[in-house]
């Protein structure tokens, strides 16, 4: 495998930050930021299917086991391990996917790539709140919380994103 | 023979998919805030060190604060230790007829490790654990004496408690200064504000009124402090109201705690379990 020791790095750097840091923000009821799912989000275009979702099983259940949450985390980070490659072939075109890269601005182009992280983020944060509420009975309330921790995430991805291209020199 | 590996090889990752998924989902099914509670104290013992490190940095932020609330509990204190001392010695004689035994509850303190405020089932993560005779089931209220929570889970040096602004967490509460109490529990809006429902009709709540608990909670002593009515409404069958109250205990900047065990508890529990009990209160 090539570039195992930065993604290593992404993992251990996103779990860190997402456990004591953003779980602990505090700001308000509705921003729940979940940036962990960076490392997903930013594995090479060309990786397998099976490899996206073992590694969305490990971060799923690396984070269950720090948030105490039972299996939330596992439940939405396998989605969308396993939805990915379909993300990708739709925004991106599979002919260009096939060629890999990092996703990043620069490689998909800055609308395609923000919309790749929006659609990401929305369809994890909606798996992981809908979960946790559990109920319809506060569907707003729940849909509130799901759009404006969306957008705060997606934009610490991008952010994520910029600083862990800038680290590779373009020669990858 | 081909076509089934071709077959096989194209539809293999979503079988894995759904197999991880299912089982994901079955555990999470199976799940209560129990099995949370104990996740969280496992994983304590592995990065509860970190988060002390973390809460130790944040508490510096709040030192100012803490210490206004502790001196006015402490100023509190001061005056009611002025008016025993002098019920003290007007009743010396009469203490000395009758053998005082200890007082029914336990306290003591412990420091706030890691704690969220904007999930629907909040839990608090204490520094404090078996070793320090922390156990479940312990109340948890904060440095100004009012509710907080209770604990769940402790392992040898940590303890979990569910915080008040958990779905799932339940206590009786009453309106001071009249005898109309109801439940307490938090519907996952508002981080400062909690229900108190089915309160009855005749109560007339109103605004700034104290609600402390009642003496019949397992986990907390009569009359903490929980909060002040904030509105007040009927329901639909107009039978009884839904008070929104505002918790006194300010959780999203909480760092230090008292908990508050009640030595009788296991006692009082076992006679309510006991044989004798159960065959008064079997249907017949």
């Amino acid at each position: 495998m090539y570039r195992t020791l930065p993604y290593t790095g992404l993992f251990a750097v996103t779990v860190l930050l997402q456990v004591f840091l953003f779980d602990n923000l505090s700001v308000s009821i509705y921003l729940n930021p979940l940036v962990y799912i960076a490392f997903l989000a930013l594995l090479p275009l060309d990786t397998k299917p099976v490899a996206l979702l073992g590694a969305g099983l490990l971060l799923g259940v690396v984070m269950d086991y720090a948030m105490g949450a039972a299996g939330i985390n596992t439940i939405a980070t396998l989605l969308i391990a396993f939805l990915r490659p379909a993300l990708v072939n739709l925004l991106f075109g599979q002919e260009n996917a096939k060629e890999g890269g990092i996703p990043s601005a620069n490689r998909m182009g800055q609308r395609t790539f923000i919309r790749y992280l929006l659609l990401l983020t929305l369809i994890h944060h909606t798996a992981f709140f809908l979960l946790e509420a559990l109920s319809w009975s506060r569907l707003p309330l729940t849909v509130l919380r799901i759009a404006a921790s969306t957008l705060l995430t997606a934009a610490f991805l991008w952010l994520i994103a910029r600083i862990f291209n800038s680290k590779l020199p373009s020669r990858l | 023979m081909h076509k089934l590996f071709e077959f096989i090889r194209s539809v293999y990752v979503a079988v894995l998919f759904i197999v991880l998924e299912i089982a994901a989902v079955s555990y999470y099914a199976r799940s209560t805030y129990y099995t949370q509670a104990r996740l969280l104290t496992r994983s304590n013992q592995a990065i509860g060190g970190v988060h002390s490190l973390f809460a130790g940095v944040r508490r510096y932020f709040s030192l100012g604060h803490e210490n206004r609330l502790l001196a006015e509990h402490c100023a509190r204190l001061e005056e009611q230790l002025a008016q025993y001392q002098e019920a003290a010695t007007s009743e010396r004689l009469e203490s000395y007829l009758q053998e005082i035994g200890e007082s029914k509850y336990r306290f003591a303190t412990a420091c706030v490790v890691a704690n969220t405020v904007n999930r629907a089932q909040n839990l608090i993560t204490l520094n404090r654990g078996r070793n320090d005779n922390v156990i479940p089931e312990m109340g948890v209220l904060s440095p100004d004496g009012a509710m907080v929570g209770y604990v769940v889970d402790c392992s040898d040096r940590y303890a979990v408690a569910m915080s008040v602004l958990n779905t799932s967490f339940r206590a009786s509460g009453r309106l001071a200064g009249s005898e109309y109490y109801g439940s307490i529990y938090w519907d996952g809006r508002d981080q400062s504000v909690v229900i108190l429902g089915d309160v009855s009709k005749y109560a007339d709540p109103q605004p700034g009124e104290e609600v402390v608990t009642t003496g019949f909670s397992q986990y907390f002593p009569a009359d903490v402090l929980i909060g002040w009515v904030e509105s007040a409404e009927l329901n639909e069958t107009r039978t009884a109201y839904t008070v929104r109250v505002r918790l006194a205990a300010e959780l999203s900047r909480l760092s230090e705690v008292i908990l508050v065990a009640n030595r009788d508890l296991y006692e009082i529990r076992d006679l309510q379990q006991s044989d004798q009990i159960e065959q008064h209160t079997r249907l017949e």
